[in-house]
């Protein structure tokens, strides 16, 4: 049945996923299991095969899509200290940016693989990132840009971060951002693309 | 002004190099034929007159322009209205074909003035957006203003961007000598560049 469970988060079939589950629970299989060996095994190889290019964007975002319906039925099985989620992320486009393509599609990835999201949007600023991260109590703050001229506020996040020695990871990505960029400010990681980052995220937090 | 995406084009640009699954071309053919019901393209351009206060791409040129296009508000309204409603699949879809769309504007643009010029005897030109090299991106001010009475339906945020995101604007320079600085050459990401990619220059 988890086989099954699995097959449909690889193929994006949202119905399916959710029945699937249902009749899991139904046959009393350990929620965790459903969890672990189905729905986030699987969104593990989606986000593989996309890194390797087998994949493309609209099928990741139809298996996250099946995911999330099998998680919405398994989220009331989990008691506030069995956290369901993998981790807590901040995201949200750099100050003075208002693209928030990628950075949707990394949030929804972030989702899709068990990681809560707490999304502040576009045109975020630096004050704005820490003070979310600290209502949700974050594991990590990510961040995105697509323009040169808004990368150095992730700069201002990464600084105010130390400054106050505060436990949050951070996490930047965007077409003009590079590795080169993520040491020079002193970031945690630099995600290459939404597969990268979600990839260096699970690093980070070692699941 | 006619904007159409191919099927063929909006498929390669999300990555596929064959054919997808029939669930995806089918969302593909959905998703342009919203497209071409939410377009509201507007394009204008300007030559400029006098060597006063030019941003430096322009300096030195005989004939000078600045030009903008947009695709309107509908399209980027309906991106987030299906982000929203969970259907984030057709939203990217939509959003690519947008990009591909105001390029194509940009096409149109471009040959408009290139015909402009052509008139005035001049064939090659070279064109310049605010945030590439050698360009701020604070031009943009100086483009708009200069394009302030066109009703294009563009705004500038704070930080010089474009709102409606699928919108682009340009100077354009025809004859005189233009400064090594303005070089695409000299750019880190030249080897790279998904533009000059995009042109098979890569």
């Amino acid at each position: 049945m988890i086989k099954e469970i699995y097959d449909a988060v690889m193929e994006g079939k949202v119905d399916e996923a959710a029945s699937r589950v249902q009749q899991a629970l139904d046959a009393e299989a350990e929620a965790t299991d459903i969890l672990n060996k189905g729905l986030i095994a699987a969104m593990d190889v989606v986000g593989e095969k996309f890194g390797e290019g087998e994949l493309f964007i609209p099928q990741v975002l139809w298996s996250a899509k099946a995911m999330q319906a099998g998680m919405d039925l398994l989220k009331p099985l989990f008691s506030s200290t069995d956290r369901a989620e993998k981790g807590t992320v901040v995201i949200g486009t750099a100050k003075g940016d208002i693209h928030d393509i990628g950075k949707n599609l990394v949030a929804i990835m972030l989702e899709g693989s068990g990681f809560k999201v707490a999304d502040l949007g576009v045109d975020v600023t630096p004050e704005r990132f820490i003070e979310k991260a600290m209502e949700v109590k974050a594991d990590i703050i990510a961040m995105s840009a697509l323009l040169t001229t808004t990368m150095p506020s992730m700069g201002e996040v990464v600084r105010l971060v130390k400054e106050r020695n505060l436990p949050f990871r951070v996490i930047i990505g965007g077409a003009p951002v590079d590795q080169a960029f993520c040491e020079e400010i002193g970031a945690d990681a630099y995600g290459m693309d939404a597969a990268d980052g979600l990839r260096k995220v699970k690093g980070m937090l070692g699941r | 002004m006619k904007i159409q995406v191919p099927r063929e084009d909006l498929l390669k640009q999300i990555g596929y190099r064959e054919p997808p699954q029939p669930k995806l071309l089918k969302m593909a053919d959905e998703m342009l034929g919203l497209l071409r019901d939410l377009l509201e393209p507007r394009l204008s351009f300007r030559a400029i007159q006098g060597d006063e206060d030019l941003p430096a791409f322009l300096a030195g040129a005989v004939l000078k322009y600045v030009g903008a296009a947009t695709l309107g508000p509908k399209l980027e309204s309906k991106v987030k209205d299906l982000f929203d409603e969970g259907k984030a699949a057709e939203a990217y879809i939509l959003d690519t074909a947008g990009s591909i769309a105001v390029a194509k504007a940009g096409d149109i643009l471009w040959d408009s003035i290139r015909q402009d010029a052509a008139t005035r005897g001049f064939k090659k030109g070279l064109r310049r957006t605010p945030g590439c090299r050698g360009v701020d991106l604070e031009t943009q001010r100086w483009i708009f203003e200069c394009l302030a009475d066109r009703g294009l339906g563009i705004m500038l945020t704070e930080s010089f961007m474009m709102a409606p995101r699928k919108s682009l604007s340009f100077l354009a320079r025809f004859g005189g000598k233009l400064k090594a600085t303005f070089s695409c050459k000299g750019c880190p990401q030249y080897s790279d560049c998904t533009l000059r990619s995009s042109k098979g220059m890569i």
